[in-house]
């Protein structure tokens, strides 16, 4: 884009000399006015993505009696951006007060690991059935598991609303009992198990691609060697496969991190309840909605999580996400 | 060498599950290894898919005790798209005299302007990032920070910035000549914010996508066109870009699904008010099960839903069948 | 002890037999090879003693254990592969030592063997490396390390050298025999290359198309193979094959005739058979005294020389063909398609002309005999010779 006011010199010069000449210039020297084009784009893109999250800090460290004028200015110099109107890093630990966040912190982390940790045990051994074995329905099955990431949320919502808050009849034991759905409402189970059937099908798709780039050999001698099938997957595929492992993993508990839909729909919201960060933010919004400087701090705390993460592990995440884009 | 206790003890294994599962064919093996996945996927994407769809050719049912009442065929559907159920929703499924209030036509709108706008600014991102430059790796790691932000979080940072009593947004906008005093409960003004918020999160995805797609250019193709006597717009217009398609409409497909999902960020921003200010599809399915415990119209409405994603889906997918057939 | 037995072996995939009725006793300590041209089955027939493969039919006895359902683990048996498959994220030791901590071996016990492994295979002060800091040698040298440790009944090797230079090639050669006098262990071993088969092994089995063509000792394989197959196969450069008939005493063949005693050969049945003389097996007249049986000399002329260094591989064109500039040969391997050349060695001292007449003889102690079906009917068609006995009485029948 920047390349394209380099070399086009001709698109707005028609007034002033000065700019005749600056267009001439870049003609002569494209190199000078692409750099500096460039680098005010990559200053910009930074600036503005970063920028929310300054506005975020600003309000948490601004005393909540100040929250109503935060000005762009400082000592009465204006600036160009806002910056906080007083000094209050209580607001961090106060966040923890008014409203359990740690614990709707925890449990969002407990959920995402715990449905992470199933799904990739789970995706591993259908990854190894799509990617290093032949069988009949193989392409269809495995179009039939990428179908369900396109329905909306809201096709699977009513039915497993109903079914976690009970009394679904599932089947009946002749001569014994009927046998209903579980009510698991307002538990970590509400929402890991929708979870980890829902956000299977990416890993999946990516452990296949890695599982199958293993060599045959290898399989077959650590069977040789004394693992079982299963045991070789884990043993030596699963090792050797550990930067796919590790990309699925993050993207999993990105995505179940992230999630508002079922993480809105399947608790009460009570931290007690088993309710995500989701809730954590909305509790906020809603019952302490005066207490600006405690949402703004809740929210920065809200992503350190998900920030290391993508800090430790963007080569992991940029892989996953594209390959997807890449393949079919 | 052989010692006996090896062989007595292969000769127990022959009972034991590790036996038979050593010895099914690569097919049963497959089918084994993919029986866990199954199960999952089965119990809570595949039954509560099928659940909706035989909720909604169901009643509604308000006052009995079972969740719908009698089978009544594809009445709701009609009900729906004809719009005799209007007043019974909280928002019409579709009418162009109110386009903001009415849920077809806000997730249309809101899909068609966001992806539009991410897909620029992706854009641009990616070609940014496909330079060498000093500090590439922050750069990327800045740009997907939001990308890993939780939907409530990044509900509630836009909130934050547009809140007339604390935020600078509003006033921004005035400046401009745009928002009223009550954004929040304004329809256009909630629609530009809600806009804001995702093309602040999700164009990073669009530009990995798309830079994948610039990396695995033939950086060759763009010494021919150089010494060809190419100009930079022109080696963007007749290189870069015809190779970029296809991968960049596969990212669309996958944003434009995204995006015709919305509701969590209309929740957030908006608060619990949000819904009706913009009723996007989701939105009223939500808002017709929970509130109103019109569980056989919410179920039509999803099933609607899925149904007009899979035709905008479609429509990409022929688009994208005319790319590969080198009609660009 | 390790003794194994393959009783008809049957390997089907959809439409395609891969291996067809196999049936193979291989003795306790015995150093067996499986050879035969790619596609023929061997590789296959080696998976399904290993347990990587189920076979269609037929069962797999290892150590007077009925194997055939057992997963490769509790076979008792380790594996050599080609492309040598070392876990490329453990080091040597943790390589070697991998199946000992399977089974739950103590830290010493597995100390002590994987050190003397290393001892036996050269590869103490490497324990500590990973695979991809070794050479190709000392890779597969890790590789055997794998196998020998867990001191199994049976050592199965596939192409273990196909993926190494020729010269390290021919040095674990002799490697893997020493390896294989040291511990005395059975050793099922896979190759295409016929040469690796008949330096290394005890005894041989052919197989072609999935069937078992012969398996015997490598120079009963030589001298009286089993079948036109085996004969073909078996020896480099191959055996030559002429078309011809036979009558009364005499095989005719378009230029020349030779010459057969009734009893070495069964001369009631007239009509057409192959004619099949080793190059090493024909001489110059003029060489020829050392010969007890020739035949009456042949005419030919020099069509194309190959001087080896050792010897000198001569393509004749028979009769008075030479000069109507047919279709020169194109290699050893070729020598083989029936026509009327033949390909004969001689001692590198010999002086001959491209185009130069000879007069050559065929040793008739050493012509064989093979009727339409392929099948052996004479090794040696001079008097004293022997008629073909069933050398492949273990099982295989060679059709």
């Amino acid at each position: 884009m920047a390349t394209v006011t380099g070399d086009d010199g001709d698109g707005d010069g028609d007034d002033g000399n000065a700019l005749e000449r600056s267009a001439r210039r870049a003609m002569e020297r494209p190199w000078t006015v692409y750099r500096a084009a460039f680098t005010f784009g990559v200053v910009a893109f930074v600036l503005i993505t970063l920028f929310p999250f300054y506005w975020l800090l600003v309000l948490a460290l601004t005393p909540l009696t100040n929250v109503n004028n935060i000005d762009f200015e400082a000592f009465g110099l204006p600036l160009p951006v806002p910056v906080p109107q007083g000094f209050n890093p209580a607001a961090f630990v106060e966040v923890f007060r008014l409203v359990p966040f740690h614990r709707f912190m925890f449990n969002s982390i407990f959920i995402g690991l715990v449905t992470t940790a199933i799904v990739l045990v789970i995706a591993s051994l259908a990854g190894y059935a799509f990617g290093r074995l032949e069988f009949r329905g193989r392409r269809v099955l495995m179009v039939l598991f990428l179908a369900i990431s396109y329905f909306p949320p809201v096709t699977f919502a009513i039915p497993i609303f109903r079914y976690f808050t009970g009394g679904v009849h599932l089947f009946t034991i002749p001569g014994v009992t009927a046998v209903y759905s579980p009510n698991w409402f307002n538990t970590p189970g509400a929402l890991i198990t929708p979870f980890s059937a829902l956000f299977m099908p990416l890993a999946i798709f990516i452990l296949t691609t890695f599982y199958s780039q293993i060599p045959d050999g290898l399989e077959d001698a650590a069977r040789i060697e004394g693992t079982t099938r299963i045991g070789a997957l884990f043993r030596v595929i699963v090792p050797l496969s550990a930067p796919g492992v590790a990309t699925a993993g993050v993207l999993t508990f990105i995505s179940i991190y992230n999630e508002f839909f079922f993480s809105f729909l399947l608790t009460d919201g009570q931290a007690q309840s088993w309710a995500p960060i989701v809730w954590g933010i909305l509790n906020y919004q809603g019952q302490y909605q005066q207490y600006y400087n405690l949402m703004a701090a809740a929210s920065l705390i809200g992503v350190i999580p998900v920030a290391v993460l993508v800090v430790l592990a963007q080569e992991k995440i940029v892989s996953g996400l594209t390959s997807g884009g890449l393949k079919e | 060498m052989a010692t006996e206790s090896e062989s007595s003890r292969s000769a127990t294994r022959r009972y034991s599950p590790t036996y038979w599962v050593e010895n099914m064919t690569d097919e049963q093996f497959a089918y084994f290894m993919l029986l866990p996945a199954f199960a999952l996927v089965g119990a809570f994407a595949l039954w509560p898919l099928w659940e909706t769809f035989q909720m909604s050719l169901h009643a509604d049912n308000l006052t009995g005790s079972g969740y719908v009442g009698e089978f009544v065929g594809i009445e709701n559907y009609v009900a729906i798209l004809t719009g005799e159920m209007t007043a019974l929703l909280g928002a019409p499924f579709f009418d162009l005299d109110q386009p903001l209030q009415s849920a077809l036509s806000v997730t249309l709108i809101y899909t068609a302007i966001s992806v539009t706008l991410e897909l620029i600014v992706g854009f641009g991102m990616a070609l940014i990032l496909d330079k060498e430059f000093y500090g590439r790796r922050w750069v990327r790691v800045a740009i997907l920070v939001p990308w890993a932000v939780p939907i409530a979080i990044q509900g509630m940072i836009f909130y934050l910035i547009f809140l007339p009593s604390v935020g600078f947004g509003t006033q921004a906008m005035h400046a401009i000549g745009l928002f009223s005093d009550t954004p929040f409960i304004n329809s256009a003004d909630l629609l530009i914010m809600v806009i804001i918020a995702d093309v602040w999160k999700t164009s990073a995805f669009i530009a990995l996508i798309v830079l994948a797609g610039l990396q695995s250019i033939d950086r060759e193709l763009y010494r021919v066109g150089r010494v060809a006597g190419a100009s930079a717009w022109q080696r963007f217009r007749y290189i870069t870009f015809p190779l970029v398609v296809p991968t960049l409409l596969v990212a669309l497909l996958f944003r434009t699904i995204q995006s015709m999902r919305i509701f969590g960020i209309i929740r957030t921003i908006g608060g619990s008010g949000g819904c009706s200010t913009l009723p996007s599809l989701s939105c009223l399915v939500v808002t017709t099960f929970q509130g109103s415990g019109r569980y056989a119209t919410a179920a039509a409405l999803a099933f609607i839903t899925a149904v007009v994603v899979a035709i905008v889906a479609g429509i990409y997918i022929v688009g994208f069948a005319d790319v590969e057939g080198g009609a660009i | 002890m390790g003794d194994v037995t393959l009783d008809g072996i049957t390997k089907r995939y959809d439409d395609v037999v891969a291996v067809d009725d196999v049936n193979i006793h291989i003795e306790d300590g015995e150093f067996v090879t499986l050879v035969g041209p790619s596609g023929c089955g061997k590789s296959t027939t080696l998976e399904i003693v290993a347990g990587l493969t189920n076979p269609s039919g037929g069962t797999v006895t290892i150590a007077d254990r009925d194997v055939t359902r057992l997963p490769p683990k509790d076979r008792d048996i380790s594996m050599v592969f080609q492309n040598i498959a070392l876990f490329p994220h453990m080091n040597v030791r943790k390589n070697i030592s991998f199946g000992l901590r399977l089974r739950d071996f103590d830290s010493e016990e597995t100390e002590r063997r994987v050190q003397r492994a290393a001892e036996i295979l050269q590869l103490e002060g490497m324990l500590d490396r990973m695979p991809d800091e070794l050479s190709g040698g000392q890779q597969q040298r890790v590789g055997i390390g794998r196998a020998i440790v867990r001191e199994p009944e049976v050592f199965l090797m596939d192409e273990p050298l196909a993926n190494l230079d020729a010269k390290l090639r021919v040095h674990m050669r002799t490697e893997l025999q020493r390896l294989h006098d040291e511990l005395e262990t059975t050793i099922l071993y896979v190759t295409h290359d016929q040469a690796e088969a008949m330096t290394m092994s005890d005894r041989i089995a052919v197989l072609n198309h999935g069937e078992l063509q012969q398996f015997a000792p490598p120079l009963v394989c030589y001298n009286e193979p089993a079948n036109e197959f085996v004969a073909g196969f078996i020896g480099s450069p191959s055996m030559n094959f002429l078309e011809g008939e036979m009558g009364g005493e005499r095989v005719e063949t378009p230029h020349f005739s030779v010459g057969v005693d009734p009893a070495a050969v069964d001369v009631g049945a007239d009509g057409p058979v192959t004619v099949g003389i080793r190059p090493e097996d024909i001489y110059l007249r003029q060489t020829a005294a050392t010969v007890e049986q020739p035949t009456d000399a042949v005419e030919a002329t020099v069509d194309v020389l190959e001087p080896m260094g050792d010897e000198i591989f001569v393509y004749l064109l028979l009769g008075d063909a030479a000069d109507d500039g047919g279709p020169t040969v194109e290699g050893a391997d070729e020598a083989s398609a029936r026509s009327d050349q033949l390909l004969m060695s001689v001692e590198p001292d010999v002086r001959l002309e491209s185009g130069e007449r000879v007069e050559v003889v065929l040793d008739r102690d050493r012509v064989h005999l093979f009727d339409t079906g392929g099948d052996a009917r004479a090794h040696g068609v001079a008097e004293g010779s022997e008629a073909p006995t069933e050398v492949n009485a273990d099982g295989g029948e060679g059709r």
